[in-house]
């Protein structure tokens, strides 16, 4: 295993509009992947505006000055390619993998929807994305058990106007009061070469990669006033635990036990990316051996602890488990709760440790095996530490973690505002 | 303006390459592997010749418990010890099952492959299938399963796959079984199942840096203490059209989306219209800018996506549409699907759309073959389906070589609108007299 976290090349440059480009060559195969992350996503969204990032998102992909309406997608497709662009609380992401020799059309695409989209904007566009978003969240969050937990757990571990309050997603009612001038003042706002960073990744050579990037994006103007997105850094501790239970169409009890941890990015929060590996990732896990394995409370497959990797306040730290038939929600709650509390009361064992960076460093190479894999990291590392090459530093950082640090991050964390989510299927309630 | 108003054209075009495939016989097994060199991750793959099409009718889901009690322990180690064993390396144990294959797999760091691949052998050829935890794993994946058929789907998938094949056949069934086959499952069906399919030797695949990794090591592992030969895999199966188009309501009260199964048989994978079959296929529904997305998401809002495709195993195949659509607009979206199948199958693709579909069809091989997962699985491919080493080269210039001609003629031959079972799930209540108002079909009881 190389020392390192990331054995390729990265060059960067940045053009005098203020765009960043960063360019990682590889070879291997004859592909190039083309990312973009805008610094901007929900957190940005206003009170009475929220779901708009994203629905945003969507027009990104119906044309702008020189492109056609669905001609976005033909002309990467048809090239071979594969493209989406994601929504989160934090940021704005855009991405294609094509053929390398398509590579400058996928620039001029993208240069074309930074720098004209507002003119293609029509209401009939408008109208007919917001159809689409509002059966996204249908499909996704509304018609699937469990589907709203994560739209639950937001506005329970996050104050009223605390940017990671509402999620992404954004409610039907806003949703359906959309209107054109919002979205067009939203891309002027936001969508300027100052607020992106384009990274390439695989068979394309650095000073190509800039000129090419000069050539398409270097005219487009600058915005000097950018508003931020409200400070979520510090969240003050109520000292209650907040707990809701919801009765609702679902096979089985189901509990959430969430927590707000530290920022992503943050020393605290590598240290808690291995926690909850420890905790509820694989059978060899805490939450596994105890609930699933050793009382047999918990299905196998539905135990699982994550982070989830939110870089502009404390991130959350959830643990999850979905009950056996007969076993009561009071009882999987119970249990679910010793495990986790145990976290700060029982030592992490030094296999348990083992165990838990094997399983992340083979993680790591995974996301990094594809050229889009290794571009999205590039362009979330510049953009919110500024600098692409940290994450070289990010696997040892994780290999670095000591059973002591997770042993006081448990401690702290935990004695934070505790939330539960429960949900009760509903003729058992 | 500050904008470049002229598209670019394609640089030069770099030249296709599937990795190196070596094959080789080895310690009473077949390897198939391909060399990336320079790659830390590797990834080794135990195929086997038996699939959901083995499993006796009345048995669905048997391999999807074996699969998760070779984990139980093993001869050697307790399930905790081996959970410890494998993830301490840093991986998992992978399964899969197909129609026609079972797989095991690991990806993990090169320099740990041989102890990867040895764990993978000791679950897969010496689990202990002690009665009490088949038992208690047969228990948990029926509860599995009822967690899973509560999401839309499942019961929908398995209404099309009755009606277009037949219940009672195997293939009729669904694929990983149902709640209650898999709860009717006793400890005995499980090991004789292993006995039966899991000691053939079968295929070790290997995608990774050959130079770094001794083959014959790990084959001599995953073959050791295997015999028998390769099973009858039997024929292609003749699966007749319905003679009319019928709808398929199953109710799910209160349900804010309807889900759409809208199928038919279509041929099995060795038939030589495959290449025009997929490029149709994709046309009318595979990428985001089929007909279908175009017109039920692009024009009309109906849905987040809507796909279909050709789908095919050894001996059988179908072509299916998938999709959730708001509640409220059940009966045209399904009217509308049915009419871009009908007019696709009457009047073709144009040379504009298949240009799209052929070259994203052919690109993606570039694209998306990088990882050794993703080589690995196309050397699965090669292995099922007995192709040659240069099948994917091959498959991209048939690809890019299909004109209009042949991809309108597949789809004239190969789509029967006329025999389509529409199946959706959803508020039977809100969405049952609009279904029949739309005289698409009869409504089955």
């Amino acid at each position: 295993m190389p020392d390192s976290g990331y054995p390729w090349p990265i060059q960067t440059s940045r053009l005098d509009n203020g765009l960043r480009v960063v360019v990682s060559e590889d070879r291997t195969a004859p592909a190039v992947a083309v990312n973009l992350w805008y610094d901007v996503g929900s957190r940005h969204e206003p009170a009475g505006q929220t779901g708009f990032a994203h629905l945003f998102e969507h027009l990104m992909f119906e044309g702008s000055v020189n492109v056609a309406k669905t001609e976005h997608m033909k002309l990467i497709q048809g090239s071979g390619g594969s493209l989406n662009a994601t929504t989160n609380p934090d940021r704005t992401n855009y991405f294609e993998t094509v053929p390398a020799e398509h590579l400058e059309l996928a620039l001029w695409l993208e240069a074309d929807r930074m720098g004209g989209l507002v003119p293609a904007l029509t209401q009939e566009t408008l109208d007919n994305q917001r159809d689409v978003v509002k059966n996204e969240r249908r499909q996704r969050y509304e018609n699937v058990p469990y589907g709203d937990a994560w739209l639950r757990l937001l506005p329970l571990l996050y104050p009223p106007g605390h940017p990671y309050h509402h999620a992404t997603i954004g409610s039907m009612a806003d949703l359906n009061a959309a209107d054109l001038g919002t979205f067009q003042a939203f891309h002027q706002t936001y969508y300027a070469p100052n607020n992106a960073v384009l990274t390439v990744v695989g068979d394309a050579t650095a000073s190509d990669v800039f000129a090419l990037a000069d050539k398409y994006f270097g005219a487009l103007p600058a915005r000097d006033d950018i508003p931020p997105a409200p400070d979520g850094r510090n969240v003050p501790a109520t000292g209650q635990t907040a707990v809701e239970s919801v009765s609702a169409d679902v096979p089985a009890p189901r509990v959430y036990i969430a927590h707000r941890s530290y920022p992503f990015g943050s020393a605290g929060y590598n240290v808690i990316t291995v926690l909850a590996t420890i905790l509820g990732s694989g059978r060899g896990s805490r939450l596994y051996q105890r609930l699933a394995d050793g009382e047999r409370i918990a299905q196998p497959d539905l135990v699982g602890a994550y982070g989830v990797d939110l870089a502009h306040a404390p991130a959350p730290l959830i643990a999850t488990a979905t009950a056996r038939p007969g076993v009561s929600a009071e009882r999987l709650a119970e249990g679910l709760a010793e495990v986790v509390d145990e976290l700060a009361t029982v030592p992490v064992t030094a296999a348990e440790l083992d165990r838990a960076k094997a399983l992340l460093s083979t993680g790591w190479w995974r996301q990094l095996s594809t050229v889009d894999g290794r571009a999205d990291l590039l362009g979330r590392y510049t953009t919110q530490f500024g600098d692409p090459a940290r994450i070289a530093e990010q696997l040892p950082a994780l290999l670095a973690v000591t059973a002591e640090q997770i042993a006081e991050a448990a401690a702290e964390v935990l004695a934070t505002d505790r939330v539960t989510l429960t949900y009760l299927p509903e003729e058992t309630s | 303006m500050t904008l470049i108003a002229d598209r670019p054209g394609p640089g030069a075009a770099r030249p296709y390459r599937f990795p190196p495939v070596v094959r080789r016989a080895a310690a009473g097994g077949q390897v198939v592997a391909a060399h990336l060199p320079g790659q830390n991750l590797a990834v080794a793959l135990l195929l086997l010749d038996v699939g959901a099409g083995q499993e006796p009718v009345g048995k669905e889901g048997l391999s999807g418990v074996l699969a998760k009690a070779l984990e139980e322990g093993t001869a050697q180690r307790d399930a905790a010890a081996y959970a410890l064993a494998v993830e301490g390396l840093g991986t998992a144990l992978s399964t899969g099952l197909d129609w026609d294959s079972f797989q095991a797999s690991v990806v993990i760091p090169v320099d740990r492959l041989s102890a990867a691949v040895e764990l993978l052998a000791e679950a897969v050829r010496t689990p202990r299938l002690d009665p009490v935890d088949v038992r208690r794993v047969r228990d948990d994946e029926a509860t599995a399963l009822r967690m899973d058929w509560a999401n839309p789907g499942p019961r929908a998938d398995a209404a099309l796959r009755a009606d277009l094949f037949g219940a009672q056949n195997r293939w009729g069934r669904p694929m990983h079984g149902d709640p209650e086959s898999v709860a009717g499952l006793d400890v005995e069906d499980v090991t004789v199942f292993h006995s039966e399919w899991f000691l053939r030797p079968g295929t070790l695949i290997v995608a990774g840096d050959l130079d770094r990794i001794d083959l014959d090591a790990l084959a001599a592992a995953a073959f050791a203490g295997t015999g028998g030969g390769l099973a009858e895999r039997g024929g292609p199966i003749e699966v007749p059209l319905h003679s009319g188009r019928r709808i398929i309501l199953v109710d799910r009260p209160g349900s804010v989306q309807s889900t759409l199964r809208l199928g038919h048989p279509s041929p099995h994978r060795a038939h030589p219209d495959h290449v025009p079959m997929t490029l149709a296929g994709t046309v009318l529904g595979g990428a985001f800018t089929s007909r279908l997305n175009h017109l039920l998401r692009e024009v009309h809002g109906y849905t987040y996506g809507i796909r279909g495709d050709f789908a095919a195993s050894r001996r059988f195949g179908r072509f299916a549409v998938s999709s959730g659509v708001q509640t409220a607009v059940t009966a045209p979206a399904l009217v509308e699907a049915v009419g871009e199948i009908t007019r696709t199958q009457a009047t073709g693709v144009t040379e504009e759309e298949l240009e799209v579909a052929r070259s994203w069809r052919a690109g993606q091989l570039s694209v998306e073959l990088q990882s050794p997962r993703a080589i690995a699985s196309a050397l699965t491919t090669l292995v099922v389906h007995d192709l040659p080493d240069d099948y994917h080269a091959r498959l991209r210039e048939s690809l890019l070589s299909a004109d209009v001609d042949q991809v309108s003629a597949a789809a004239a031959t190969h789509l029967h609108p006329e025999a389509l079972t529409l199946v959706i799930e959803g508020d039977a209540a809100v969405i049952r007299d609009d279904l029949e108002a739309t005289a698409l079909g009869d409504l089955l009881p």
